[in-house]
């Protein structure tokens, strides 16, 4: 294995989001701040508990999984697709890099920009006495495998993608209507009946709910549904990846 | 006395050397040796089933027009494409099955800048020669020693995209040659580049050849391939249409580019 080649790689995908650190991470930031703010102070002084927390707490954890969500398509999908657009990833092709070396680089890369942003989001949250805690090891699987799964949705866009459109439609399209009905701002009991049952078929539903399970305490679906679903998403997504990587589509001629 | 001769000692196969009634085998290897090498991009055939051998610390010509499929074969080598059909060994090692030997030896100077514009010189120097594995202290002293050789000191913090086009293609050479390579391959390093800097690069490209790399050099300049090679090849649309040494091809008196001219008009 080239440990030295693969810490190179994180080190230079970490430098890259650091470079645009105003765009990577200060942007999240001043979103989750906004959310925050405006669901903490403003709208959520005015509403009523749900499911017995504080409006804020309640929507803390959708905020958080939405940028660890953001973050860690944005790193790898945007870091592969200009690599591939100005030619820059032959560097890494004539090195004595493995495609499994690749793919973790990436997703390392990925995971730490993913992390730093939902630590400062995090921080925010505790300036506003929002952030809670209730389950430590759960919260860090969710976060983790989370971003993990996303930062490999990302590498396949970034593979598949021509062009900007095509790179950013993905994250328009799917990630931010899925994760927005997936019981970000609301309990899905509140839906009426039969739209309910299609939320409990958004996979986002089970992301959100098992992180505020991990946060709060409090859950709308088995937990154990959602730790399959996204253990059985990581696997097949890791598999896809790896046989994309190992056949070099898009990336070697 | 005892007699010296020598049957077969050819790069790459293993030779006979006797000195008496003492038989020494002797195997020299092949910095790139092409077996039967096809390339296909959908249903176009780019190589057309090459084979050619380049011997240890050789300075080699590959001519073509553009599409002849010069980069194709550089491309298969380094691993940017992979081969269709064929072998291709590096100082022995397979670029497919042992990729990450094979690679270690080589050190590529595309035609392109595919690099970072946005990276720092000193950076895009770091980051390949960590790439290639190299340690912390090797890869600074390594590093300085190439800024020092191609006068790239005074601009190691500059971003690429601020340097000019004569500058780009040193940094270009300085990142190929980060990790010491034994082989050195450039697709078309003077392009775009003033007389000036042509002639130090040269220099500079003779100078290591005759510290032991072997170089395969690819120019549209043939007057440059002429002035540098020693033995040559000419592709034609995806096959190897000449490959001689320098001389041989010249040996009615032509020059390089008459003879290029005949060979790839037949």
């Amino acid at each position: 294995m080239n440990l030295i080649g693969l810490h190179t790689f994180v080190a230079k995908e970490i430098s890259r989001f650091l470079r645009v650190f105003i765009q990577s991470l200060v942007s999240p930031w001043i979103n989750a701040f906004l959310y925050i703010f405006i669901f903490g102070v403003v709208v959520g002084t005015r509403i009523d508990t749900i499911a017995g927390v504080k409006y804020i707490d309640f929507v803390l954890p959708g905020i958080l999984m939405m940028n660890l969500i953001s973050a860690s398509f944005s790193q790898s999908s945007s870091s592969l697709y200009f690599q591939r657009f100005a030619r820059h990833i032959e560097e890494i092709l004539v090195s004595p890099l493995s495609y499994v070396e690749m793919v973790v680089g990436y997703v390392v890369g990925a995971l730490a920009r993913a992390l730093v942003v939902g630590i400062g989001v995090y921080v925010i949250a505790i300036i506003f006495s929002a952030a809670t805690m209730a389950h430590v090891l759960l919260f860090l699987f969710y976060s983790i495998a989370i971003s993990i799964m996303f930062a490999l949705v990302g590498l396949i866009i970034g593979l598949w993608a021509d062009n900007f459109e095509q790179l950013f439609i993905f994250n328009t399209f799917v990630i931010t209507p899925l994760i927005f009905l997936g019981g970000m701002f609301n309990s899905v009991t509140m839906l009426p009946e039969n739209i309910q049952t299609i939320a409990r078929l958004n996979p986002f539903f089970y992301f959100v709910d098992g992180l505020r399970y991990s946060m709060i305490g409090i859950r709308e679906s088995n937990p154990w549904v959602g730790f399959g679903i996204i253990v059985i998403l990581l696997v097949s997504l890791l598999i896809i990846v790896w046989i994309l990587f190992k056949r070099g589509w898009r990336i070697r001629t | 006395m005892s007699s010296l001769r020598g049957d077969s000692v050819e790069p790459g196969r293993i030779g006979v050397l006797s000195l008496g009634f003492w038989n020494f085998y002797t195997v020299t290897m092949y910095a790139l040796d092409v077996k039967n090498f096809s390339k296909c991009y959908d249903q176009t055939l780019a190589v057309d089933n090459i084979s050619l051998e380049i011997p240890q610390g050789e300075f080699f010509g590959l001519l073509g027009r553009n599409g002849a499929g010069k980069s194709t074969l550089i491309n298969c080598t380094t691993g940017i494409s992979t081969p269709t059909s064929g072998v291709i060994e590096v100082f022995g090692n397979d670029v497919v099955t042992e990729y990450r030997e094979a690679r270690k030896k080589i050190g590529l100077c595309p035609q392109e800048f595919n690099v970072d514009i946005f990276a720092s010189v000193e950076d895009i120097l770091w980051y390949m020669g960590g790439f290639f594995g190299m340690k912390r202290d090797i890869r600074k002293k390594r590093s300085d020693a190439l800024l020092a050789q191609l006068d790239l000191e005074s601009h190691r913090q500059k971003e690429f995209r601020h340097l000019s086009g004569g500058l780009k293609r040193r940094v270009m050479i300085a990142r190929a040659m980060i990790h010491d390579p034994e082989l050195l391959i450039l697709d078309e390093p003077t392009a775009g580049v003033d007389v000036e800097l042509r002639h130090e690069l040269w220099k500079y490209l003779r100078l290591i050849n005759q510290q032991g790399k072997t170089i395969v050099f690819t120019s549209h300049y043939l007057e440059e391939v002429e002035h540098l090679c020693t033995r040559i090849a000419i592709i034609n649309h995806g096959k190897i249409v000449a490959l001689d040494t320098k001389e041989n091809l010249m040996k009615n008196g032509d020059s390089l580019e008459k003879k290029y001219l005949e060979i790839t008009k037949k």
